[in-house]
């Protein structure tokens, strides 16, 4: 409790408790409980071993963040490209300004029947609500229990439920934009009922010192599909912890990808659980730093049954004094027999400040498996910049080209289309605003 | 007393029936085709015949040169003189073909209670079967069947049925993927294993194999069953009417 | 706790059965437990100089204020570091008069590995003149060595003969701070080898502790200290091949290597420790810190292991790469069955320009045991053009065993190239199959395929070394099938 951080958390909740949402039902004590454990365990530090490259304790006491205001009126998009990277495609959208649902802004109508789409504050009496918020995994301990800050604090956030063999006719695009400094805790809720469809992007948008504190929980029900599009470019000054979690049920399909660009320190957990037999997730992110960014992505595959199919590929680029974190751990469980789980890191650094530590652990409690993990750490190969450079290319031109082949790989995986066309203009545009000078 | 004594033979797998009332008798010396469509339980034959687990014998039963298999393991049945050339030869990543062919003929002279082979003795023996297979040294000194070929797998296959001596060979698919030279070159290395004290039985779904490996008889099988029998003039005869007549008995 | 119960046990037969033959074992014997007194009772019984006293005091001073790690992957009941004996005089160990008293399955071992019977009878620690022979084989050698310079004899010599030397280099790898068991190895060590190669010397034999086993039952807290001068060369091996008899006992050794400028050093180790039974009661706790220290430009330490011994392994052989242009490489396989619980792995610390690392290792698990690669590759800031390839493959046999993988990989310097792969796989039915099919049988098949996939690091080892590990690699695997 002597944390300075944790303090004004707890002072937060104290102030706040009788007017969140939810204060006069379970998920009041709830709440209580889930601030005494934040408190009790404080914030994550480096001498925790599943933060043993981030620490979010320092990157929170330094910026000491108070609650992000209620923004009322017109809000002005930054002036970035990742602001209006989904602009282009059909989509609901639905918009947060500092973590509060705007229906004014917003806009998502003729949904198709049987797709539930609320704003967090109206379904909280509703049981499958609860179920998902109560739900822990406990395959990373340290990791997941951040998620009780956010238990205690949470003020928004989308809940959809899709009911069975429902198809979201097109995607559904969660908009958060930090228009104010200060702390927002959201929490997503997700729920798509056996054979259920959707497509969702979700966006994180601000220049503003902020702290977003984002839960996204996932329940996919038997041959259910999701594919998930995440976008962070967040001000420099941001700190951003993104936990999603995700239980998939027998042949469900889960496909994620997140794109990591904006923030001072920001770190995106994934923790999935098959809880079904022949399910798969494809768990796929890419990043690019520059100056003094801190990007980590963690992410824990647990194959609790078998013949699940999990493949992760994380691709980043490092540049100026930044500092990127892979961990990530697949687990198969005694009897998930013919698990085909893999695992890939690459990441390729473009200064000498930069620095990347990754560590990909596999925990495999059963023989007849298909599990592999890959990293390598390189810079740009010298041979292919002279090669190109001898055709005529200019070195700056040399080195976009391949930095953008080079991440190329991985937003091949983005699971939609046009957005992945749009995440490659931003990381061309991410290359344009800087790496060449440097 | 013949060779191979298949009676009555009924053969399930994860409790489905795919062999149902098999019968063939091979003696010494003869080469005896099963020909018959995808399905027909050709593998299961060889895999029966071989030992492999998971190929129930749920009635009927198969004896071998007067012993009945059932009381021999799959290494037993190798160590007693039953080949099977795989329609896809497995792997071993690390395990280099002559430490294969080293330990595969030591353990089965040890089987029979003969004398090991010393290295020089070995190599002199390898040597001597592999270069009519066109194998080279260079071949034997990779880890088995890794990154072979189409052809150098069923190369490696013949040269350690030539190796090993079995009483009786059993191919399966060993046309399979191969081109005519080396459809060729295989064909010869079996031919050039005939002799009276040996029987083969080819599994083929082609008559094309046929051509350079004669056999003797040709059964049909199908639906699980020996359909037809008759001399290597049935091989051709399959060519031009194909299986369909045999599928509807199989039905 | 049953381990030290054990030791305890042991420690007191030893004591009963010198009863009849001696009157003065009290002297002989550190009192039970650790204390700075029995710290400089040890210095004292090996008439070390005032500046080693005082070098193991301050080790078992930092001792007392350390925690053991509890971040390896292994599971054990506490260890009372105060219900065990700290020294017991090596010559006052059991003998037995024939082979008729050894462990018949221990004979069986050694027969499948071919050890001739003069030499099992060494290994079981036989009273025979085999072991006298063997003595006087060192003897042989040490004039040898010297002719060329090299200093190859125990510990406690070199501390009496070399000690400028001895007083320079102990510690400077593993420093006594280092790690709560190298910092009670620090306090408590009895035995060890020290090796000195002079400038420019080629080693002109392998250099083995082959032959020391029989004075084993004592050497829990070996300290071995192995300086290789500018320009020089030698192999180690460290035959750990003698499963001792069926005790229960804490193993924690340091090894430290210095290479100086060109100099290189090829440290090979066999350790097949007594693993305990079936259930896993009994095997030896094997915690042993290993670190070579690429001191010199174009300097080069290579570990290779193979661990299929002991109940439980934690053994991290590293590399610190200070040197530029300096090498150094781990090439590991640990075979873990019953109930053995291995972590194990390998540090590449890279801070000099152009240094380099390979890692490879195989990890076998069978039974119900555990077995960890735990790895770390750490590129410094000014430590350019560095390169590490590391390969990481788990094979499983069985479904009640496990494997895992830790790799940290940390970089601070854009120009490294660092490349990790790792996968998991099982012996397939169908390679078995195959096998099979050609005659060979169960047992041998799993041998042979496990051999394969260790081929990589078998073929590091020195020639005989490699025939008797692919023996081992076989026995150890027993039972894991069928």
């Amino acid at each position: 409790m002597n944390d300075k951080a944790v303090q004004i958390f707890a002072e937060t909740y104290d102030r706040e408790r009788a007017v969140l949402p939810g204060a006069d039902g379970w998920l009041a004590r709830r709440r209580d409980a889930a601030l005494k454990s934040f408190v009790e365990a404080g914030l994550p530090h480096r001498r925790l071993e599943e933060w043993k490259y981030t620490d979010l304790k320092q990157a929170l006491e330094k910026a000491a963040f108070v609650p992000a205001p209620a923004h009322e009126g017109a809000v002005v998009l930054p002036d970035m490209a990742a602001a209006s990277a989904f602009a282009a495609i059909d989509r609901h959208v639905v918009v947060f300004v500092n973590g509060r649902h705007r229906s004014d802004l917003s806009k998502a109508v003729r949904l198709p029947k049987g797709v539930e789409l609320h704003s967090l504050t109206d379904v909280l009496h509703e049981q499958w609500v609860k179920e998902l918020v109560e739900r822990r995994f406990d395959d990373a301990r340290q990791s997941e229990n951040v998620v009780d800050l956010n238990t205690a604090l949470m003020r928004d956030g989308a809940a959809l439920r899709i009911r069975k063999g429902v198809c979201l006719d097109k995607p559904l695009h969660l908009l958060f934009l930090a228009a104010d400094g200060g702390a927002s805790h959201t929490r997503n809720l997700i729920l798509l009922e056996e054979g259920a469809e959707a497509t969702i992007f979700e966006s994180h948008i601000g220049v503003a010192t902020t702290f977003a504190d984002i839960v996204t929980d996932i329940a996919l029900g038997d041959e259910a599909r999701l594919s998930h599009v995440k976008l962070q470019h967040e001000g420099a000054g941001a700190v951003h912890l993104a936990t999603l979690r995700a239980r998939l049920a027998a042949k469900s399909r889960l496909s994620s990808f997140a794109l990591t660009l904006g923030c001072g320190v920001s770190r995106t957990q994934n923790f999935i659980l098959f809880a079904g037999e022949g399910a798969e997730a494809h768990v796929n992110g890419a990043y690019a730093l520059k100056a003094e960014q801190h990007a980590d992505q963690f992410c824990v595959i647990d194959h609790a049954v078998p013949g699940c199919t999990s493949h992760s590929l994380f691709k980043g680029v490092l540049d100026g004094a930044s500092v990127g974190v892979f961990q990530g751990k697949v687990i198969v469980r005694p009897h998930a027999q013919k698990t085909d789980g893999r695992q890939m890191t690459h990441a390729l650094l473009l200064s000498r400040d930069a620095a990347m530590n990754a560590k990909p652990e596999l925990e495999i409690y059963a023989d007849d498996v298909q599990c592999a993990h890959g990293s390598t750490i390189g810079e740009l190969s010298r041979d292919a910049i002279f090669f190109l450079r001898s055709r005529g290319i200019p070195e700056v031109e040399a080195r976009q080209l391949l930095v953008s082949a080079f991440l190329d790989e991985a937003l091949d995986l983005v699971p939609h289309e046009t957005a992945c066309e749009a995440l490659r203009l931003l990381v061309a545009g991410w290359f344009a605003d800087g790496e060449g000078r440097a | 007393m013949d060779m191979l004594e298949i009676k009555n033979l009924h053969v399930s797998v994860d409790g489905k029936e795919i062999l149902k009332g098999i019968d063939l008798d091979i003696r010494a010396g003869e080469v005896h085709a099963i020909m018959g469509p995808n399905g027909s339980g050709k593998s299961t034959l060889s895999y029966v015949l071989s030992g492999r687990e998971g190929y129930e014998v749920t009635e009927g039963s198969i004896r071998f040169r007067g012993r009945d298999l059932a009381e021999l393991n799959v290494d037993e049945r190798a160590a007693a003189g039953i080949f099977l050339a795989f329609q896809y030869p497995i792997e071993i990543p690390g395990v280099t073909t002559m430490t294969f062919l080293k330990t595969a003929l030591n353990a089965q002279r040890k089987a029979r209670g003969e004398a090991e082979l010393d290295a020089v003795r070995f190599l002199k023996l390898v040597r001597e079967k592999a270069k009519p297979l066109n194998v080279p040294d260079e071949m034997l000194k990779r880890a088995l069947n890794v990154g072979f070929s189409g052809g150098e797998k069923k190369r490696a296959e013949i040269l350690q049925m030539a190796l090993l001596e079995p009483a009786l060979a059993v191919l399966d698919e060993t046309d399979s993927g191969l081109d005519i030279d080396a459809l060729k070159t295989v064909a010869a290395g079996v031919n050039a294993l005939r002799n009276p004290e040996r029987a083969m039985l080819v599994i083929t779904h082609y008559q094309r194999l046929l051509d350079y490996i004669v056999p003797d008889a040709v059964h049909v099988l199908s639906g699980g069953r020996i359909v037809k029998t008759g001399g290597k003039e049935l091989a051709h005869e399959l060519e031009k009417t194909g299986y369909a007549a045999y599928d509807a008995d199989a039905a | 706790m049953a381990a030290v119960r054990e030791t305890v046990k042991t420690v007191g037969e030893v004591e009963k059965y010198k009863y009849g033959f001696t009157t003065d074992i009290e002297s002989d014997k550190a009192p039970l437990g650790l204390t700075e007194e029995t710290v400089r009772f040890i210095s004292a019984k090996k008439s070390e100089p005032g500046w080693l006293l005082e070098w193991r005091l301050a080790a078992f001073r930092r001792w007392l204020t350390m925690e053991e790690p509890k971040w390896a992957k292994v599971s054990y009941p506490p260890i009372d570091f105060q219900d065990a004996y700290y020294y017991a005089a090596p010559k006052q160990s059991v003998k037995l008069n024939s082979l008729d008293e050894v462990d018949p399955k221990l004979l069986e071992t050694y027969k499948k590995l071919g050890i001739p019977l003069t030499e099992q009878k060494m290994l079981a620690g036989v009273a025979v003149d085999a072991v006298f022979d063997s003595v006087s084989v060192v003897t042989t050698f040490k004039e040898k060595l010297r002719e060329v310079g090299v200093i190859f004899c125990p510990m406690s010599e070199a501390v009496r003969d070399h000690p400028e030397l001895v007083q320079k280099y102990l510690g400077s790898v593993v420093p006594t701070s280092d790690n709560f068991y190298a910092t009670l190895n620090s306090a408590v060590f009895s035995e060890g080898s020290f090796v000195y190669i002079p400038e420019g010397v080629r080693c002109p034999m392998e250099l083995s502790t082959y032959f020391r086993i029989n004075e084993k039952q004592t050497g829990q807290f070996e300290r071995t200290l192995i300086i290789a001068e500018k320009g020089s060369y030698v192999s180690y091996l460290e035959g750990c091949t003698a499963p001792q008899r069926d005790e229960n006992q804490l193993h924690a050794a340091v090894v430290e290597l210095v290479t100086l400028d060109d100099a290189e050093i090829k440290y090979s180790t066999v350790q097949n420790w007594y693993p305990g039974d079936e259930d896993g009661k009994g095997g030896i706790y094997n915690f042993v810190t290993k670190r070579g220290d690429c001191r010199g430009a174009n300097s080069k330490i290579s570990w290779t292991q193979v661990e299929t011994g002991s109940a439980i392994t934690w053994k991290y052989p590293s590399c610190i790469l200070r040197g530029d242009n300096s090498r150094g490489e781990f090439y590991s396989i640990a075979i873990s069955n019953g109930r053995q619980q291995v972590d194990s792995g390998t540090k590449m610390i890279h801070l000099g320009r152009n240094t380099s690392s390979r890692i490879v290792s195989k990890g076998i698990s069978a039974g119900r045991s555990s077995n960890t690669y735990r790895g770390l590759v750490s590129v410094h800031r000014k430590a350019e053009n560095v390169r590490n390839f590391t390969q990481c493959d788990s094979l499983l046999i069985g479904d009640r065993c496990s494997a895992h993988t830790v790799p940290y990989i940390e970089t601070k310097n854009p120009s490294a190239v660092l490349e990790h792969e790792a996968t998991t796989s099982k012996i397939s039915d169908d390679q078995m199959f195959y096998c099979r099919q050609r005659g060979i049988g169960e047992e041998e098949a799993v041998a042979l395929i496990v051999n394969g996939f260790c081929r990589d690091v078998l073929q590091q080892l020195p020639m005989e070394f490699a025939v008797e590990a692919q023996k081992l690699v076989g026995i150890s695997l027993e039972g894991s099938v069928g």
